[in-house]
């Protein structure tokens, strides 16, 4: 099996505070692959590691075995990483196709010289590139909306046109911090088919944050368990399930799972 | 519905107020009568004058979203009499103040007895109030009536376009195309406002090719800045030092003294634009780091030190110190020396159409895309894979080369150039001209252009009021129209958002209810 992405004993620190203590985790390429644990266990300052706006104090962090510390954000998402926000960060005052459009960015080349004179290279990318991010706009669901402010677009709406712009840098790794945050179950229920599909129809990885456990344990193949920065647990979500230390650290009475 | 009535026909009342102020009665009066072929120049200022209400009336209309004939006419002409009332306050007080013998033209150098004879029929002053007032309120029911008969009656698309686009109408499932592309309206308007303004320096003398040149001049500041503060977002204060950077650059390479190198105009001015965008690049390295009003001050102190060094005695072997360098040299082409005003004008314009289009041709591109987003998230640009720091600088090189063609212009013009030509307040003005005009638009900065350094040069007796005045106007724009007087498409959906749903929504099915 190989690994999309490994993780070796990574360190991020503030001040005294270790916010991720010595992480290791190796990503299946094309799993599904959850983090979990208690608010405030180092679940997204690991997300901001892996994606370049912090820089790990030790460790190592390897995507397609090419070392990712040291690289800017820009690079790394060139690199074929792409994430969602915990709170959706949309740039507000763009349409929602512009949004795409913009998550297209890195995989476009027209410059100053090619807009100003408007080289019919130019003109063909532009063309290609929205004809693209309509079909993104479809396969999230949100055909017609194209033009839409995304400010405007509902709750539901902005999370899709996320992960749309996410999907427009064409990534093998896709980080989704939280997707389901502030959803009702029947849209929880679409996000984990949804998330499914992106794996199965696109051969994304997934590596994915999450507090709603029927979503983890429904849609993961390999769960790791965070508290106070430190990997606790690692395995299926059978194997999470039953482990102790995890029910005590993190899952308490046991009667989350009184149904399995 | 009675509200955006009355907001219309304040913003008209305004607007005419100003083209008075301006001198529409006295040499525009002349200009149009000579271009449109009018009887009498009173035509051409009360087409002008009358056409504003019109539009204002129909864009209230439009606002009010109406259904009946009668609001729709009531509501024009009520915006119609606001706009006349305040319009026939100004005459009458105009008018009686110059039959008591009162010098207006003291601090309203273009307000002649014979302009002021125009506005007020010939009239005794009240009278003139109440007719000018009345002429309005007729012009207000015209506008409307116009705008809801081309609504009911689904007037041919192509009409109706033009009035929507007059109304800066917009439908929402069209707003990319709008934004990215041309539609045949702006494009019209774009051609004959170019028309004009190729003929324009051929009617006007010494003094009108000089003040509009200046006005121009700054058009190319704001279209530069705007590339960085309005499409960017980085807030940058001290952009006159790109200017001075040019005008230093012609005047030190083409005067006699202080070196004497006497060069071609020609070859200086892609020297001074180059130089300016590299300088921009130098500055924009360091400093493009820092966000916000950080990025403000620290630009804020660069224009400083640039002033405070040419100014210096430590470079007076180099710059020409406070004294400044005479005698710039101007262009020649084929013999034939083009160092007027007369010629400096076109020269003006043809920076201003390069600006405007470098402008528009970059925000639909993907480096606009690039920009914008970095304006809305820097982070999330970034983690889109947009190399924030080279955009930023992208922005900060083309805006400081713009910087640098006008200060070539500037300082050629004049024939002279000096340290106190580049104080703190030009690149106040430039931001201000910004601001008010429209962040991102490009007619806007022409507007702001016109308002912050035409009328001032037009109310040269007011001048010691100039700062005041700015002051208000800045507060007035941010509380009443914070999107500026000519906006861009999409600023005004950022703004007004909500309001074009509304008004899109009721688009859909104008006719109903029309019985």
């Amino acid at each position: 099996m190989t690994h999309i992405l490994q993780a070796q004993s990574v360190t991020k620190q503030f001040g005294g505070l270790l916010a991720v203590n010595a992480v290791t985790l190796n990503v299946p390429t094309e799993s599904i692959f959850s983090i979990i644990g208690p608010n405030g266990a180092g679940k997204t300052t690991f997300f901001n590691c892996v994606t370049g706006f912090y820089k790990p104090e030790r460790g190592t962090l390897l995507f397609d075995d090419k070392p990712l510390i040291g690289r800017r954000p820009d690079q790394i998402t060139g690199l074929g990483v792409a994430r969602t926000y915990q709170n959706i960060r949309l740039f507000n005052e763009m349409t929602a196709i512009e949004n795409i459009l913009v998550g297209q960015h890195h995989r476009l080349h027209a410059g100053v010289l090619g807009a100003l004179f408007q080289l019919p290279r130019t003109q063909r990318e532009e063309r290609q590139a929205l004809e693209e991010a309509y079909t993104l706009l479809e396969f999230v669901g949100l055909s017609g909306k194209g033009d839409v402010f995304a400010k405007n677009l509902p709750y539901g709406d902005q999370r899709r046109l996320e992960i749309a712009r996410a999907l427009a840098c064409k990534p093998k790794l896709l980080l989704l911090d939280e997707p389901t945050a502030g959803m009702n179950p029947a849209e929880t229920d679409d996000m984990m088919t949804f998330i499914r599909q992106l794996r199965d129809e696109l051969q994304i990885t997934i590596l994915l944050i999450e507090h709603d456990m029927r979503l983890v344990m429904g849609v993961s193949e390999h769960i790791v368990v965070l508290d106070y920065g430190m990997k606790i647990a690692e395995g299926t979500p059978a194997e999470i399930q039953s482990n102790t230390r995890v029910i005590e650290a993190y899952l308490g009475r046991g009667s989350v799972f009184a149904n399995d | 519905m009675k509200h955006s009535n009355l907001r219309n026909g304040w913003v008209g009342g305004i607007v005419n107020i100003f083209l008075i102020l301006l001198g529409l009665t006295g040499l525009a009066g002349t200009l149009l009568q000579g271009w449109l072929g009018l009887p009498s120049p009173a035509f051409g200022v009360w087409v002008s004058l009358l056409g504003v209400v019109v539009w204002s009336a129909a864009r209230a209309t439009k606002a009010s979203g109406t259904q009946s004939w009668r609001e729709a006419l009531a509501g024009g002409a009520l915006s119609g009499l606001l706009s006349g009332g305040i319009v026939g306050l100004l005459v009458g007080l105009l008018a009686t103040l110059d039959a008591g013998s009162v010098e207006i033209r003291q601090w309203l150098v273009q307000l002649t007895p014979e302009a002021i004879a125009l506005l007020t029929f010939g009239v005794a002053p009240w009278l003139a109030t109440l007719l000018v007032a009345g002429v309005h309120a007729l012009a207000g029911l015209l506008g409307s009536a116009l705008y809801f008969a081309a609504i009911t009656y689904q007037w041919q698309a192509s009409v109706k376009g033009v009035l929507q686009d007059a109304g800066h109408s917009i439908s929402q499932t069209q707003v990319y195309q709008r934004i990215a592309g041309h539609p045949s309206a702006t494009t019209f308007a774009y051609a004959a406002g170019a028309i004009l303004l190729l003929t324009a320096p051929l009617y006007l003398g010494r003094y009108w090719n000089y003040t509009l040149g200046t006005v121009g001049l700054y058009v190319i500041l704001g279209l530069g800045l705007n590339i960085v503060v309005g499409m960017a977002g980085q807030l940058v204060l001290g952009y006159g030092a790109f200017f001075a950077i040019g005008a230093y650059t012609v005047a030190l390479l083409t005067a006699p003294t202080p070196h004497g190198i006497m060069m071609n105009f020609w070859l200086v001015v892609p020297i001074g634009v180059i130089l300016a965008a590299l300088s921009g690049v130098v500055l924009g390295l360091p400093v493009l780091r820092m966000r916000g009003d950080y990025l403000a001050i620290v630009t804020l102190g660069f224009g400083e030190i640039i002033r405070i060094l040419l100014k210096s005695d430590a470079l007076i072997e180099f710059t020409g110190g406070p004294r400044g360098v005479r005698a710039v040299g101007g262009p020649s082409l084929f013999g034939i020396k083009m160092n007027n005003e007369f010629y400096f004008t076109y020269f003006i314009i043809i920076g201003i159409i390069l600006a405007a289009y470098i402008t528009a041709q970059l925000q639909k591109s993907r480096v606009g895309r690039a920009w914008m987003a970095i304006r809305g998230d820097e982070d999330v640009a970034e983690a889109m894979g947009i190399m924030t720091l080279k955009y930023k600088l992208l922005a900060f090189a083309i805006a400081a080369g713009l910087a640098g063609l006008s200060g070539v212009l500037f300082a050629s013009r004049n024939k002279f150039t000096g340290p106190e030509d580049f104080t703190l307040l030009v690149s106040i003005n430039v931001l201000s001209l910004v601001i008010i005009g429209g962040m991102g638009s490009i007619p806007g900065v022409i507007m702001g252009a016109l308002i912050l350094k035409g009328l001032p040069e037009i109310l040269r007796e007011l001048s010691d009021y100039r700062m005041l005045a700015f002051g208000a106007l800045l507060v007035l724009m941010m509380i009443l129209r914070p999107e500026g007087m000519w906006p861009s498409t999409r600023q005004k959906m950022e703004l007004h958002g909500d309001e074009e749903k509304a008004e899109t929504s009721e688009h859909t099915e104008p006719a109903r209810g029309v019985a």
